[in-house]
């Protein structure tokens, strides 16, 4: 287009000078004829100014759309940008949860996240079982008795809720010569009303003293015997049915607590096998629901630990205990004891003094005294580098104990002397003088915190004194003096676990 | 005397029971601070009367109600029954 309008220009300046040029040659229709040239002229002018518009116009509208494209690819070439830069972000994220993934797998659920998992699958309503069992080889020498006994004593807990807690214990014997017996030794509802105060009702071991509610299990008493006053000639009746109110604080530094225990119950009985009521009888062991009395039988305990947890001088246990009410209408029972424990490094010893006084129909009244002390060792980490490591290693597990107990009653009645051995009792008929000694030394190998397999002998020393009652139904009570008696000597070896 | 004995300790379980309060719920601190007195009160406390059993031996849930029983069995002062719970547990 620009060629062509360019050949005409020219062709039109070319006539436009050769007509000029033509020297006196001047007519009137060469003027009409260079007029025509010049519109001519004019029109090819005109014609190329609007030809030049149009071109002006067209080449404008390429370029706003050059500008358009070129504004389009650049947003295009933004938008591409923003979406690699989203896919690397998302391809980043992807990885480090797959990681994240990997690690979580790799290390497994925490601990406590699986056991906060698994208690609220359990919700609060939860069963535990609990307790302990012992299997006993038996010989006394007396009586020329050897035999094997076991126990089994589950303890199932029942958590209602974090303030109420049910206890029950069931207790499965096979003594020698029977078939299994059971009894319900525990039956309790324990209510924490708060920091400082407990009620337990239901079927209790006696809080008398520290040995029927702390130290009876059989894991727990270092022993396989219990120590006289507890034993089969106790002056406490093991348990009791009633209402326990119960609590302990800290009074000073941390491991400086007093702690009380106050109890209304039904109270002791006596064997009521016996046609009459005599001094020395035995107290019934478990007390079951039928009242003694139209009374009841009030309790206390208060304990102390004088010493702070990290004192130097160990950690003391001082306590007190009574236990007053009737044993039949109008004829009172009366109990105090006072006991002690001991604990530094692997030293633990204990003892415990108990009176019992027991009015009687006639003049003379009951009275019985008990006592009992022990010393144990562990010789867990005790130097021994003169013996091989394997040596030490069984060695460290032994602990050595003596323990000596004895108790002093007027008499004793011989209808109630029982040599059959059972868990816990060896079946010496020296147990029951009325002035009856016993040295036991013990020797436990601990397998485990609580698997011990304990072995026990027993020297029964009586001193003589007292009488012996007879009683014979419609007949008046026979009383002989009880003078020198034979001593004695028991083994027991036990495997004893706490579960 | 003993009835006195015993009607003073009825008076101190009725100046207990009206002193007493509910506990709140333990903040992360105060759980770490009872999860280092339960480790120090643990061995001490649970020789008094027995070899002290590790955590390992019962799940976290069955602790919660033999330490229910413990506190029961030995008067422990709650807030140290509590401590050891924390130990065991955590160290189960």
């Amino acid at each position: 287009m620009k060629k062509r309008a360019l050949a005409a220009t020219w062709a039109a300046s070319l006539l436009l000078l050769a007509t000029l040029m033509a020297p006196g040659v001047v007519r009137a229709d060469d003027t009409a004829e260079l007029q025509q040239i010049k519109r001519e002229i004019e029109q090819v002018r005109t014609d190329e100014q609007r030809e030049e518009r149009a071109h002006e116009k067209l080449i404008e509208q390429l370029e706003q759309k050059i500008n358009s494209l070129e504004n389009q690819s650049q947003q295009l070439q933004k938008a591409n940008e923003e979406l690699r830069v989203t896919s690397q972000k998302a391809q980043a994220q992807t990885s480090q949860q797959i990681q994240d993934i990997h690690d979580q797998l790799g290390s497994g659920i925490s601990s406590s996240d699986f056991s906060q998992a698994f208690q609220n699958y359990l919700g609060e309503h939860q069963f535990t079982l609990t307790g302990g069992v012992a299997g006993s080889y038996i010989y006394d020498h007396h009586t020329s008795t050897n035999t094997f006994a076991m126990d089994f004593e589950p303890i199932i807990l029942y958590h209602l809720n974090d303030w109420i807690l049910f206890e029950g214990s069931v207790e499965a014997n096979l003594p020698a010569g029977s078939s299994a017996e059971f009894a319900l030794p525990v039956a309790t509802a324990q209510i924490f009303l708060n920091d400082y105060l407990e009620v337990v009702g239901g079927i209790f071991d006696q809080p008398f003293g520290d040995f029927y509610e702390d130290q009876s299990p059989f894991w727990v008493n270092r022993f396989v015997t219990a120590p006289l006053p507890y034993g089969p000639e106790a002056l406490i009746p093991p348990t009791d049915i009633g209402v326990q109110l119960r609590g302990g604080v800290q009074w000073g530094q941390l491991g400086q607590d007093v702690d009380y225990t106050a109890w209304v119950a039904n109270g002791p009985g006596f064997d009521s096998s016996l046609s009459q009521p005599v001094v020395g009888q035995t107290l019934n062991e478990v007390n079951n629901i039928a009242l003694n009395t139209n009374s009841k039988a009030f309790g206390a305990r208060f304990r102390i630990y004088p010493l702070p947890l990290d004192s130097p001088l160990g950690r003391l246990e001082l306590g007190a205990s009574t236990l007053d009410g009737n044993w039949q209408n109008s004829l009172s029972y009366n109990a105090w004891g006072v006991d002690f424990a001991y604990l530094k490094g692997n030293l633990q010893a204990r003892g415990e003094y108990l009176e019992m006084y027991r009015q009687m129909p006639s003049a003379s009244p009951d009275n019985r005294q008990g006592w009992y002390v022990q010393v144990g060792y562990f010789l867990n980490g005790l130097p021994m580098p003169w013996l091989p490591a394997k040596a030490q290693d069984i060695l460290q597990k032994f602990e050595p104990l003596v323990r000596y107990s004895g108790v002093n009653q007027r008499a004793i009645v011989t209808n109630e002397i029982a040599t059959q051995p059972e868990i816990g009792f060896s079946g010496s008929p020296a147990v029951f003088t009325p002035h009856a000694r016993e040295v036991a030394l013990g020797l436990d190998y601990w397998l485990a915190p609580s698997i011990v397999w304990q072995n026990e002998v027993d020297f029964e020393l009586p001193e003589a004194g007292g009488s012996a009652i007879t009683v014979t139904a419609g007949m008046p009570p026979g009383v002989a003096p009880v003078g020198a008696t034979a001593n004695d000597v028991a083994f027991l070896s036990q495997l004893a676990i706490g579960f | 005397m003993t009835r006195g004995l015993t009607i003073l300790s009825l008076a101190v379980l009725l100046l207990c029971a009206v002193c007493g309060a509910g506990r709140a719920d333990e903040s992360a601190a105060q759980r770490r601070e009872l999860f280092r007195e339960g480790a120090r009160l643990w061995p001490i406390y649970c020789a008094q009367c027995h070899n002290a059993r590790p955590g390992s031996e019962f799940a976290a849930y069955q602790w919660n109600s033999i330490m229910m029983h413990m506190r029961t069995q030995a008067n422990l002062p709650a807030k140290n029954a509590r401590a050891i719970l924390e130990y065991l547990k955590a160290s189960h």
